[in-house]
């Protein structure tokens, strides 16, 4: 292959080729004198002591060495040619390109490319910068080559007319958790679920896996429902990837388990090891030259910034309630997930998870954020990928997320939780035919099961591939035609499959103009979240008020009484559905029946005679903005004047029963933002009757005893406020049963105490001394109190979530 | 190549064995040191013998015993052109990796006979001539050096199944 050699920029131009030592066919070597050039500059000369010198132009002749091995095949240049700049001087025929390089050794010619070549610019090794190999960093090409290797591809992909499916494995098509609860359940019949964990898999890690408490663990994958037909039927279509953010060993495992024989994927399982990034996915890495034909599927659209128009995002497989994603402890805390899929599980499903056990699940995912938090300050300012030192500690803070499950066994709490709640309902039922308690169409002598078995994202997703590859060949056949190729294969008419992807994708919703309310969080621009994305990607429109010509307004089941609620209460063509019904058509892809996620209106939200009027109209500008339209405000009012209602009650749509607060304005507030929505959650269940507020038990309270003891606390605390421990503040604070704790903390103040009062200086210094130390330990804050807070729950484990939301 | 090389290493040891079988000590803190090392050039397969144990010196400031031990080691040094016989471990449509004991190989479509093609349709995918050479993981594959790489404890080659004899081993 010949290649064109520059002169370089290191020659100081202009210069004047004096001499062609080689002559066209001879064989150069790098490093070796090919010509000579002669070129001009300016000395200063003369007698420097007198300061009698003056300038005097020089010529000088260098030579001029070959920068690669080869045979000359041709002079682009004459002797006695002036050139005033770097160009193209010969052409070589080299004898090798170094194409492929595999750890600084060329793998076409052996030689080592890490060695130095003082004629060259640029070193060898940067002739082959693309890896793109699966389960290899260290196996660089080049760009010739990676276009070579992609055309063969993509060529053997249409002759077999398949397209690239590049598949996530945790929360797309499995859901693992190190959970020992689980292979308990496996083993134990008479679980309630044990139907739903006996088709569980397991594997250990020997090597590659975790260490500490973790070591040797195991790991339970379930497949999500369907899983075997899905893949058969759709590597019929697609030829398949494994990508996974988890290690390779437990990529490995987990497609041994997925495909016991590597006929769905074979060898082509790249994983965090391999990525070279860990917060990112990319085609790129595998597919560095054209994403033409290559598909995605991932239940997180984060993590592949570059290449969003080839993802199918899937909803995520959340069998093992409460544990997530356990290798993704890396990535920025998700943002995308519909409130539903975190914390209203038993929403559709009806008697599934009940609230109670749902406010557990979210604490279970709550105790992770520390950690999130630290993923996300990483992840913010574009994390350096080669930083050793962030990778070192948030594999150890991975780590500690998976002892956590071990040791916490979040799943054995929830299910206890729900036994518990089972009792009380049997209980409920047999002393009173209230119903009030109950909860909804619970048959009394079973017990409730944590895991269900019932996701059907599967049955849409194949649906959705085989359309996709469906117009997929069907535009490139169209192509082809147009071209008229003549043979069977036409790389040039090969269509983009994002292109053809967000075709197909933005008919599904298409006419729809929806409006959300309680589900994005305030002050953040719905275009920018995931959320929004989708919905546009589906051909929806959003509208940020509620107009006539909106067809549906989405309601977060949490947050039910929005002012936007009412607003549409008063318009029938609007239809008003939970959350889940955007969800179901995220996965369908068309527009879903609205029936089962009809939201039903609280009554006092109703439209009273008269109030229709106010509703904009569909031409109607909306930078109406902050200003409140009159009626909310008088609707406020009326119920204000009803205030004292005994305890509001909400059906859902899934009759399930729901507590309101009574206080309407922060319900009127807006569709605020999702804190405010678990802060309503963590109100205590038990409020008496007629009362207004949870602090109105407060009038009861005997405040002397209090400010005793603040008194008491202040007189012994004012003299060392410093060398207190820090983790003793915070155990105070996050401890509810004050009466454990308090004791203790008086006697230790009392020692303190009669410490400093009987020697003051010394007391001085040691609070010197310690004032160091108690800095540096606030600094550990947030981990002391995750420590206490995991000691709490392991302590407590009557009501532990009780326990735990109050703390917080 | 494999020789039989006499080195010599510097052991440490701790002042808590120091006593009686002291020596012995030396000699087994030698051998799960050095063997099945890279030491530059070549690997240190095996220790035969040790010879020369020296008396030991103390360190200052750590108190670490010193010996200085001559010994007799078998040593395999890769030369380029030299022939040996590896497994393969992973193929991609550029060529396969192979594992020579503990020297790493990769062979690359280029330095194959022009029958070998990759087939990436097959599982799992393979180089084949579609007839009696089948190279896929775990095949046996005897490999001609043409390329060596050396850093700090750890060595890299580059192989070719381009020649006479060179290529799968019928088992």
């Amino acid at each position: 292959m010949s290649k064109t050699i520059r002169l370089g920029t290191r020659p100081p131009y202009p210069i004047t080729v004096v001499k062609l030592f080689k002559k066209s066919g001879d064989a150069i070597k790098s490093q070796e004198p090919l010509m000579q050039y002669s070129f001009k500059w300016t000395k200063e000369v003369g007698d420097y002591v007198r300061k009698e010198t003056w300038k005097e132009e020089q010529t000088t002749i260098v030579t001029w060495d070959s920068p690669a091995d080869g045979d000359l095949k041709q002079w682009l240049i004459k002797e006695g040619e002036v050139i005033s700049r770097d160009g193209p001087c010969m052409v070589i025929k080299e004898a090798c390109s170094h194409e492929i390089q595999f750890q600084g050794l060329c793998a076409i010619c052996g030689k080592d490319m890490t060695e130095v070549n003082w004629a060259a610019e640029t070193r060898d090794t940067e002739r082959a910068p693309i890896s793109m190999v699966h389960d290899q960093t260290n196996l660089t090409v080049s760009t010739v080559q990676a276009q070579r290797t992609e055309n063969d591809l993509q060529q053997r992909l249409l002759e077999s007319r398949k397209l690239s499916l590049v598949v996530d494995l945790d929360q797309t098509i499995i859901h693992a958790c190190i959970d020992p609860t689980v292979g308990e359940w496996q083993k134990d019949p008479d679980n309630p679920n044990h139907d739903s964990v006996k088709d569980v898999k397991s594997f250990q890690l020997d090597d590659g896996g975790p260490r500490g408490v973790a070591r040797g663990c195991w790991y339970y994958i379930k497949m999500r429902p369907g899983l075997e037909q899905f893949l058969r039927r759709v590597s019929e279509l697609y030829e398949l990837h494994v990508y996974t953010m988890g290690t390779r060993a437990y990529a490995q495992s987990v497609a041994r388990i997925v495909d016991p024989d590597q006929k769905l994927f074979g060898n082509r399982v790249i994983s965090r090891d391999e990525n070279g990034n860990m917060f990112s996915k990319s085609l790129q890495r595998l597919f560095p030259v054209s994403t033409n034909m290559v598909v995605i599927i991932d239940d997180r659209a984060d993590v592949w910034p570059r290449n969003r128009p080839n993802l199918i995002k899937v909803s995520p497989y959340d069998f093992f309630k409460g544990i997530g994603d356990i290798n993704s402890s890396f990535l920025p805390r998700r943002q995308d997930l519909l409130p539903s899929a975190a914390a209203d599980g038993a929403s559709v499903n009806g008697n599934g998870v009940t609230p109670k056990a749902n406010t557990a699940i979210a604490a279970v995912a709550e105790k992770s954020s520390a950690l999130d938090e630290l993923a996300s300050i990483a992840g913010a300012d574009d994390p350096v990928l080669d930083d050793p030192v962030l990778a070192q500690r948030q594999v150890e803070e991975q780590e500690r997320t998976l002892e956590k499950q071990i040791i916490d066994r979040p799943l054995q709490l929830l299910q206890e939780q729900l036994d518990k709640e089972d009792e009380e309902a049997d209980k409920a039922t047999t002393q009173s035919e209230d119903g009030s308690d109950t909860p909804p169409s619970s048959p009394p002598h079973h017990r409730h099961q944590v895991l269900r078995d019932d996701d059907t994202e599967l049955k849409y997703l194949e649906q959705h591939l085989t359309r996709l590859h469906k117009a997929y060949y069907d535009e490139y056949d169209r192509k082809r035609a147009l071209h008229r190729a003549s043979s069977n294969v036409d790389l040039s008419s090969v269509p983009d499959v994002g292109r053809v992807l967000e075709g197909l994708k933005s008919k599904a919703m298409r006419g729809t103009k929806v409006v959300l309310t309680g589900i994005v969080p305030m002050g953040v621009d719905i275009a920018h979240m995931d959320i929004g994305q989708q919905l546009v990607g589906f051909g929806a429109a959003i509208v940020p008020k509620i107009r006539r010509d909106v067809s549906h307004l989405v309601v977060n089941s949490q947050r039910p009484r929005t002012k936007k609620v009412q607003q549409a209460a008063r318009v029938p063509t609007i239809r008003i559905v939970n959350q889940d019904w955007l969800a179901a058509c995220f996965s369908q892809w068309r527009i879903v029946e609205e029936g089962p996620y009809l939201f039903d209106v609280h009554p006092d939200d109703m439209p009273v005679e008269g109030d229709a009027a106010t509703i904009s109209d569909a031409n109607e500008t909306d930078d109406a903005g902050n200003k409140l339209p009159s009626t909310p405000v008088r609707e406020r009012r009326i119920l204000r004047i009803k205030a004292p209602v005994p305890r509001l009650k909400l059906v859902g749509a899934n009759g399930e029963t729901k507590e309101l607060e009574d206080d309407s304005d922060s319900d009127d507030e807006d569709d605020g933002d999702i804190e405010d929505v678990e802060d309503e959650d963590v109100l205590p269940d038990d409020i008496n009757d007629g009362q207004l507020s949870p602090i109105d038990g407060l009038k009861t309270f005997n405040w002397g005893q209090v400010d005793d003891e603040l008194q008491e606390f202040l007189a012994s605390g004012s003299d060392d406020d410093d060398d207190d421990d820090d983790d003793e503040d915070d155990a105070d604070t996050m401890d509810t049963d004050a009466d454990e704790t308090t004791p203790s903390r008086k006697r230790k103040f009392e020692g303190e105490e009669s410490e400093d009062t009987g020697d003051g200086t010394d007391a001085e210094t040691t609070q010197d001394e310690n004032t160091v130390p108690s800095n540096s330990s606030s600094s550990r804050d947030g981990t002391s109190v995750a420590k206490k807070l995991r000691r709490t729950i392991s302590v407590a484990d009557q009501g532990w979530a009780d326990t735990l939301s109050r703390g917080r | 190549m494999f020789f039989l090389h006499n080195l010599e290493r510097r052991v440490t040891l701790h002042p808590s064995y120091f006593g009686r079988n002291m020596h012995d000590l030396v000699t087994t803190k030698l051998l799960k040191d050095v063997e099945g090392t890279c030491a530059g050039d070549y690997f240190i397969i095996a220790i035969m013998d040790t010879f020369d144990v020296s008396e030991g010196r103390i360190l200052p400031g750590s108190g670490l015993a010193e010996f200085t031990v001559g010994y007799r080691a078998v040593v395999w040094r890769p030369f380029k052109g030299e022939v040996v016989d590896a497994i393969a471990f992973s193929v991609n449509p550029h060529g396969f990796f192979a594992q020579a004991g503990p020297l790493r190989l990769f062979v690359s479509s280029h330095l194959m006979p022009d029958e070998i093609q990759y087939d990436a349709n097959a599982t799992p995918p393979q180089f084949t001539n579609n007839a009696d050479m089948v190279i896929e993981p775990g095949t046996h594959v005897r490999v001609k050096i043409i390329g060596l790489r050396t850093e700090v404890g750890e060595m890299w080659a580059i192989g070719s199944i381009n020649g006479d004899f060179l290529g799968c081993l019928q088992a």
